[in-house]
């Protein structure tokens, strides 16, 4: 895993750390009894998790119908969700495969924490495609299986049963990728172990022993996952942008769509990372590991995707009138300055404008900003989604029939829920497993450790030389 | 080696020769150490084999438990089959609508002796068999939980159930010691139940009957009793009518006989040749938009008090002579001398009507038609038209006389004045003084709720009658079901009060009764059955026969200029309201029909509800502005003439600026689930001239929004299609529905854009004046449309479905009036659930069909469209490629399907329907789903509209009920076509289009809509072939098999100035 590296590189790893300290500050938090943060952050998620069951049991029993859905809009809040936290699971499959290809050092530090959100993420969003059928119950019939009714198979020109596989391969392969690297680690907390506890790190670490040859079948698997999950990066969005680019709804008909939704999807998968990041170096006390220089560097991403998702906007408003194709005319028309203006507000808004800021290096490494600027991403990404969703379906064709949508407390409750779903999955992750990849960083800590690299480095006999031309420059 | 090889040993026992080992290999089956020790032990009280023992024994038991506890249904066959009925099959009978002043010569369709569904009769002449939303919606009304199941008693002050003896005998005493008797009733078209009446008045000789309409037609009846010796409304042949003129009359929603003359109206308005067209001109002259006022091609606007002056002034100017005519708007006054003109060069081909009930008013307007030499060719008293025979003085009297205390005997067969009367509080009053007071009805209503007793009756689908709606039309009303509940027929509870001696004794007298009368009086009359048993058996089985005319008027005669000083004097308050009666409800009489309750009006898009029109217009920059800046579904204060109420609002286009309009219907107290308290009561503020009700108040005002509606349940937000107005500013005419919706001022100064809103190939309109040019506009967008649509990559649709059956439909938007009876009759034909008021709220309308309604042209005074929307059953249809689960798909016929069991809900499909046809079951609307019923209960009643056993007893067995979570859509009845391939596999032939008629086209009243196989030459193919004809978005290439025509007016532009 070594790699040339930049002389002007910032060191990844501060703090002087040994691989004892490595192992101390990485693993202890799991050994720990919680923190009072993290007790109080618990209880409010559990609370959240347990709003959801209500309201997807209300949901059930009584029906659709206790949302605000109706004849003209036919999804709203269900598939915004989907969609939004289908994009946030974007970041951590990104950041460990596409960035494992490309030898991204920095990966390391965010890595593990990303994937898990993009597991949780996936969850999350896997939800509402279940909870939003008006029978559930009759849920299977979407799976290809075999049967006595004709057969009867799903209908594969549907883009809705793409979806399922599509997520499906793409939760399974990240949960593959998320658990592969969590092997030596759990290896590590195995060893720190006694009793039971032992017990149960031990059968999750496989029995890793951590000689030559794990190591190696380990590296091979990885990089063979990572090749898998590349493309599946690039693949799910895209998909759940078939959704709506393959229909003929004016606003949703539209080939842009794949590429847009990709963009977007990292965009607020990175600002997810940056929100849970932010919180969690400061309360789990990583910030040797995860430093300004992550956050910067997960900033230029957002910076790029923000504004390729800006580009993408602006065309569509192009094409529509360019088209002159007076449906999709008014359509965009609608999205601007029809009774969603709000939304389009907020969304170019916090989309397009505010990532603008990250052009200035201080405010890049500005941890407050930052974390302000991912809420808003957020924020803006859940706009983009009930943009082309709801906006789209209110005023289509028909005048006569267009109409208005706004949540009930079931849609909203359902929302906050699964927010409560993923913040517990996310802390029960924080307690279990180390939140950074504690076998990774230990492979960068020679190349990017402040004791050997940048301004900090202390002379070191068997790197004299590498250490003289770093201080040169 | 080898030695190893040969010495396998197993395990360290076998090594060592062990006893034990060796003692063990000689047994076949070695016994476990540790079990046969605890078996020694009687530690383990069952082995293996104990276990297997108690497992099939435990599986046994739980499958003859479980198999015992499936409840079983029988379904057993008829011992000794009825010959009327084959199960599965429908068995239709004619018979006749009658009720709350309306008739129709009616199909019931019957299956396993359960009415289901109602049908026009075709045999019926003059358009007497068309069918309106209301007809289409009795059958629902039988099957109303709301009705009595016996004959009710008043104790105190609450109702019991009592037996007819007791009822009968205490009616009977009261009656013998009555020496003023009254019968107050509804206008009655029965011969025989006049004769039973007659028996009534003739034993008692006191008594005196007085009618009264559900709304007033006294105003008309009276006129023509003064000018032409009859009290009756004279047919109209609006069929030859070449200029109609209708002063607030709205014949093709309300007055008269709506359905008949819309069938006749649209005959007029049909484009036969589009280089040389011709069609009626028809000038409504109103305040607020109505139903008939929609469909004209001009509108003249005048407040509701200026309609006198109005009439006054075409009298004047057709007639001559000086009918006081000042007061009347400039606007009004010019366009009136210029129709004047045109009715002048129609003379004899022309139609005046007017809705008013001022007899002097009526009095001018038989004058102009008579000047116009109009009377014996469009009017004409030999088919005079009998429903309406209401007689508001002598309602007036019969007041008077209860105050004073000089009725004994009150019955009140029908009537519902202490609801729909502007006398009806002191009706009420009066009552109080009445000794006893009877009810004849079918359940509880205002007026009955403050008598002594109530006869119950039985639905028309369970009685016995005849009908005679004009002078030469007379039909039979036979029963389709047993009686219900314990009720008898009002005619033979007069029988039975007067003692009549002829009161069969049999199980139906009153049918003897019947037929003895129609063998005493008509059977005579004619020469075609020498048997009256046959004469009888095809009466019945025809449903109508035609009769000699009964009513026989003289020339016009009478002194006009004597009335002068009676027409109505226009107020000069500011802001004036006029009541309108609801399409659906009438006055109030089909409040308790839910379905008539979830229809939405045609004009305003609402339902549940009476939503007060206000006039809108634009700012001259971007807003559509309001009277008093209201929005949709604002309440406002309403105050009419002291009188306060709280009412939601709806912008109305084409209501004239300074006045409001509200439909009378609601507000009902006493009409069950669907009808109680639904709106407001109107009735009781109109104004009274002497004893006539008009139907306006100039003493109204209106406030700001003092809240919002909790549930807005119009279906219809976007209600214009291009709709013109002056800029502000310019001058320039500009598309103000553009302007409004389409803004791009905020930056740009852009109003409107490039017809991004207006130019949709939704609609296509035209005025008779540059059809040619129009229609070949059409033809090329959609030449345009058909080039683009042969770019695709895929395609085969055509080739596809070119031969075999392909189904299609043709919809004239020209002879559309809107009326709604066919949105009706698809949720009877198709079980579609009523949802109620918070659900149409939220736009959780089931209704398979709907009616698209847009108002274009000048915004003051715009023309309307119509347009019935259901599944186009699009050959490429997007809905179809979608659904992840194959739910809906297409069939060999071109048919779109929809498999329920099959749909696991997602609603892609409905997200994809350029046309928003796909309904989905938000909640369990039909109970037809194993969670309890979750739906918005408007009274606390404890299950959802149409759950009652009693009311699914409409539901009709060929269509699915569909359950919670799944999505439903017009099948194009495809019940019905499967019934019409049988019917001609079975007589051995080809399929006719006629064989094949959805509920839809079979309802219409004016021939609106053709069903039929587009691969066969038939009557759909025919239709098709209209140069008008065009599809609903045809250019995004989904293949729609439904064909609508360009809407064609003949508006007269010199009016608009």
């Amino acid at each position: 895993m070594s790699a040339p590296v930049s002389q002007i590189r910032e060191p990844l790893i501060t703090g002087h750390k040994t691989y004892h300290q490595i192992t101390e500050d990485l693993i202890s938090p799991t050994e720990k009894t919680p923190s009072f943060a993290w007790t109080v952050g618990f209880i409010i998620s559990a609370i959240f998790l347990g709003l959801y069951v209500f309201s997807v049991l209300w949901t059930i029993y009584m029906g659709i119908g206790t949302w605000n859905l109706n004849r003209t809009v036919g999804w709203g809040w269900d598939i915004t969700n989907f969609v939004w936290w289908v994009g946030i699971g974007h970041a951590g499959t990104l950041i460990s495969a596409i960035l494992l290809i490309f030898r991204q050092k920095w990966r390391t530090g965010v890595n593990r924490a990303a994937e898990a959100m993009t597991i949780f993420a996936v969850i999350c969003a896997g939800q509402f495609p279940l909870i939003h059928m008006g029978r559930l119950w009759m849920g299977f019939f979407i799976f290809p299986y075999v049967n006595t009714r004709g057969p009867l198979w799903p209908n594969f020109n549907s883009p809705l049963l793409w979806d399922v596989f599509a997520i499906s391969t793409y939760f399974t392969v990240s949960l593959l990728f998320w658990y592969t690297g969590l092997v030596p680690d759990f290896a590590t907390v195995r060893d720190r172990a006694k009793g039971f506890r032992k017990k149960v790190y031990n059968f999750l670490s496989f029995g890793w022993t951590g000689s030559a040859k794990h190591w190696q079948r380990w590296e091979s698997l990885s990089l063979i996952l990572a090749g898998l999950s590349t493309p599946l990066v690039l693949s799910v969005h895209t998909i759940v942008s078939f959704d709506f680019a393959t229909s003929v709804i004016p606003g949703w008909h539209t080939t842009i769509f794949p590429p847009y939704f990709v963009a977007g999807a990292i965009f607020s998968g990175f600002a997810m990372v940056q929100t849970l990041m932010l919180v969690t170096r400061t309360v789990l006390n990583l910030k040797d590991y995860i430093t300004i220089e992550h956050i910067e560097s997960m900033n230029k991403v957002i910076l790029l995707t923000g504004t390729i998702v800006g580009v993408a906007y602006i065309t569509e408003l192009f094409i529509a009138w360019y088209s002159g194709y007076i449906y999709e005319q008014f359509a965009f028309f609608n999205r601007v300055f029809g009774p969603y203006w709000w939304s389009y507000f907020g969304m170019m808004f916090c989309n397009v404008i505010s990532p603008q800021l990250y052009w200035k290096k201080s405010w890049r490494r500005n941890i407050t900003l930052t974390f302000f600027l991912s809420i808003v991403i957020n924020i803006g990404m859940w706009f983009e989604r009930f943009v082309i969703i709801a906006t789209t379906l209110a005023r289509d064709y028909l005048p006569s029939s267009w109409s208005y949508y706004s949540p009930t407390w079931v849609e909203i409750c359902l929302f906050l829920g699964t927010l409560g779903l993923f913040f517990f999955c996310y802390l029960i992750f924080t307690r279990v497993a180390p939140v950074v990849a504690v076998a990774e960083i230990k492979s960068i800590l020679k190349s990017a450790g402040d004791q050997y690299v940048g301004k900090n480095a202390v002379h070191q006999h068997h790197h004299g030389d590498e250490h003289s031309e770093v201080e040169s420059h | 080696m080898e030695k190893l090889q040969a010495n396998i040993w197993i395990g360290r026992e076998d090594l060592e020769n062990s006893e034990k080992f060796l003692e063990q290999s000689s047994q076949e089956f070695s016994v476990l150490e540790s079990v046969a020790d605890d078996r020694n032990g009687e530690v383990f009280a069952s082995n293996r084999r104990d276990f297997l023992k108690f497992l099939g024994f435990g599986l046994g038991a739980a499958t003859i438990a479980a198999g015992c506890d499936i409840p079983i249904k029988k379904a057993l066959p008829y011992v000794v089959k009825p010959d009327a009925i084959v199960p599965g099959v429908a068995t239709y009978y004619a018979s006749s609508y009658v009720d709350g002043g309306d008739y129709a010569a009616i199909l019931v369709k019957t299956r396993d002796g359960r009415p289901i569904k109602i049908e026009s009769n075709d045999l019926a002449p003059a358009g007497w068999g068309n069918t309106s939303a209301r007809v289409q919606a009795s059958v629902l009304s039988l099957y109303d939980t709301n009705r009595l199941t016996t004959p009710m008693a008043k104790s105190g002050s609450d109702w019991v159930s009592a037996s007819w003896d007791t009822i009968d005998s205490n009616i009977k005493k009261a009656l013998a010691s009555a020496s003023n008797v009254r019968i107050l009733k509804s206008a009655g078209i029965s011969p025989t139940a006049d004769k039973a009446l007659g028996e009534f008045t003739a034993k008692y000789t006191s008594s005196k009957v007085v009618v009264l309409d559900d709304k007033s037609y006294s105003g008309i009846l009276d006129a023509n009793q003064a000018n032409f010796g009859v009290r009756a409304i004279p047919g109209y042949a609006f069929d030859k009518a070449e200029v109609i003129v209708s002063f607030g009359a709205d014949f093709l929603g309300t007055w008269v006989a709506p359905a008949k003359f819309a069938g006749d109206y649209v005959k007029m308005r049909q484009i036969k040749d589009i280089h040389s067209p011709k069609m009626s001109r028809h000038i409504q002259v109103e305040n607020g938009m109505t139903l008939t006022g929609s469909n004209a091609d001009n509108r003249i606007l005048i407040k509701p008090s200026e309609q006198g002056v109005a009439i006054a002034h075409l009298f004047n100017a057709i007639v001559g002579g000086g009918a006081p005519a000042s007061g009347l708007n400039d606007k009004a006054k010019k366009a009136l001398t210029k129709v004047a003109g045109d009715l002048k060069a129609a003379a004899g081909k022309s139609i005046v009507v007017s809705g008013s009930n001022n007899p002097a008013e009526q009095q001018l307007v038989n004058a102009i038609n008579n000047a116009l030499g109009n009377y014996g060719s469009t009017i004409d008293f030999s088919n005079a038209i009998l429903t309406k025979k209401g007689d508001d003085a002598a309602f007036a009297s019969l007041l008077s006389e209860m105050k004073a205390g000089g009725v004994d005997v009150l019955i009140v067969d029908g009537a519902n004045p202490v609801y729909n009367h502007v006398m009806g509080k002191e009706f009420a009053e009066a009552m109080s003084k009445v000794k006893t007071k009877v009810a004849i009805g079918l359940s509880a209503d205002e007026t009955s709720a403050l008598c002594d007793y109530i006869a119950t009756k039985p639905h028309y689908l369970e009685s016995w009658g005849d009908a005679q709606p004009n002078a030469t039309t007379l039909s039979l009303i036979q029963p389709t079901i047993a009686p219900l509940f314990d009720s008898r027929q009002a005619e033979l509870s007069y029988l039975t009060w007067a003692e009549s001696a002829n009161i069969a004794d049999s199980d139906q007298p009153y049918f003897d009764y019947l037929k003895a009368n129609w063998q005493s009086t008509i059977f005579g009359g004619q020469s075609t059955f020498a048997s009256f048993d046959a004469f009888w058996d095809n009466a019945l089985q025809l449903g109508v026969m035609t009769t000699s005319p009964a009513v026989s008027a003289t020339g016009f005669s009478g002194d006009v200029s004597a009335v002068f000083g009676s027409i109505g004097k226009p107020a000069s308050t500011e802001l004036e309201i006029s009541f309108y009666e609801s399409v659906s409800l009438g006055n109030g009489q089909y409040a308790t029909n839910p379905w008539l309750q979830e229809m939405p009006n045609p004009v305003d898009r609402t339902s549940w509800g009476n939503y007060l029109a206000v006039p809108v217009n634009f700012d001259g920059v971007h807003t559509m502005v309001a009277m008093n800046d209201l929005q949709d579904g604002d309440l406002v204060k309403l105050t009419i003439g002291g009188n306060e109420f709280t009412v939601p609002v709806i912008q109305q286009f084409g209501q004239m600026p300074g006045t409001v309009s509200i439909a009378l219907g609601y507000g009902r107290t006493e009409a069950g689930q669907a009808g109680t308290g639904v709106g407001v009561n109107v009735n009781p503020v109109q104004t009274k001239v002497g004893a006539y009700a008009q139907p306006y108040s100039a003493e109204v005002t209106v406030s700001g929004k003092v809240g919002k509606e909790d549930h807005f349940s119009c279906v219809q937000y976007h209600h214009t299609m291009g709709v013109k107005a002056e800029e502000k500013g310019t001058g320039n005419i500009i598309n103000a529905d553009e302007a409004a919706t389409v803004f791009f001022n905020y930056f740009t100064g852009v109003k409107g854009f490039q017809g991004a809103l207006t130019e949709r190939s939704i609609i296509y309109t035209s005025n008779i004046e540059g059809l040619e040019e129009a229609v070949e506009e059409l033809h090329h967008k959609r030449e345009h449309a058909q080039f683009l649509n042969s770019k695709q990559i895929y395609g085969g649709y055509d080739e596809k479905y070119a031969t075999g059956h392909h189904w299609g439909m043709h919809i004239d938007l020209n002879a559309c009036i809107g009326c709604g009876a066919c949105t009706v009759a698809c949720m009877s034909e198709n079980n579609v659930p009523i949802v109620g008021k918070k659900e149409v709220s939220r736009h959780h309308e089931m209704t398979w069909l709907r009616i698209d309604r847009y108002y274009y042209g000048d915004i003051d005074n715009p023309n309307t469209v119509y347009q019935p929307m259901m599944c186009q059953h699009c050959d490429n249809a997007p809905c179809e490629n979608v659904c992840p689960v194959n739910a809906t798909n297409h069939s060999s016929e071109g048919l779109n399907q929809m498999t329920y069991n099959r749909c696991i809900g997602t609603r892609y499909c409905a997200n994809n329907c350029p046309y928003k046809v796909r309904r989905f079951n938000w909640l369990d609307y039909t109970t037809a789903d194993s969670f309890p019923a979750n739906q918005y209960k408007k009274f606390g009643e404890e299950i959802p509209f149409g759950a009652e056993n009693l009311t699914r007893m409409v539901l009709n067995p060929d269509v699915t009920v569909r359950s919670k979570g799944v999505i439903e859509k017009c099948s194009f009845c495809v019940q019905r076509l499967q019934e019409g391939k049988l019917t001609a596999k079975q007589e051995g032939r080809a399929l006719r289009d006629a064989d094949v008629k959805s509920a839809c086209m079979t309802a219409c009243p004016t021939g609106a809509i053709t069903f039929g196989d587009m691969n066969h030459k038939d009557l759909l193919s025919e239709k098709l072939e209209n140069p008008l004809t065009y599809i609903v978005l045809e250019e995004i290439n989904v293949r729609s098999s439904v064909n609508y025509t360009m809407k064609v007016t003949n508006r007269d532009s010199a009016l608009d100035a």
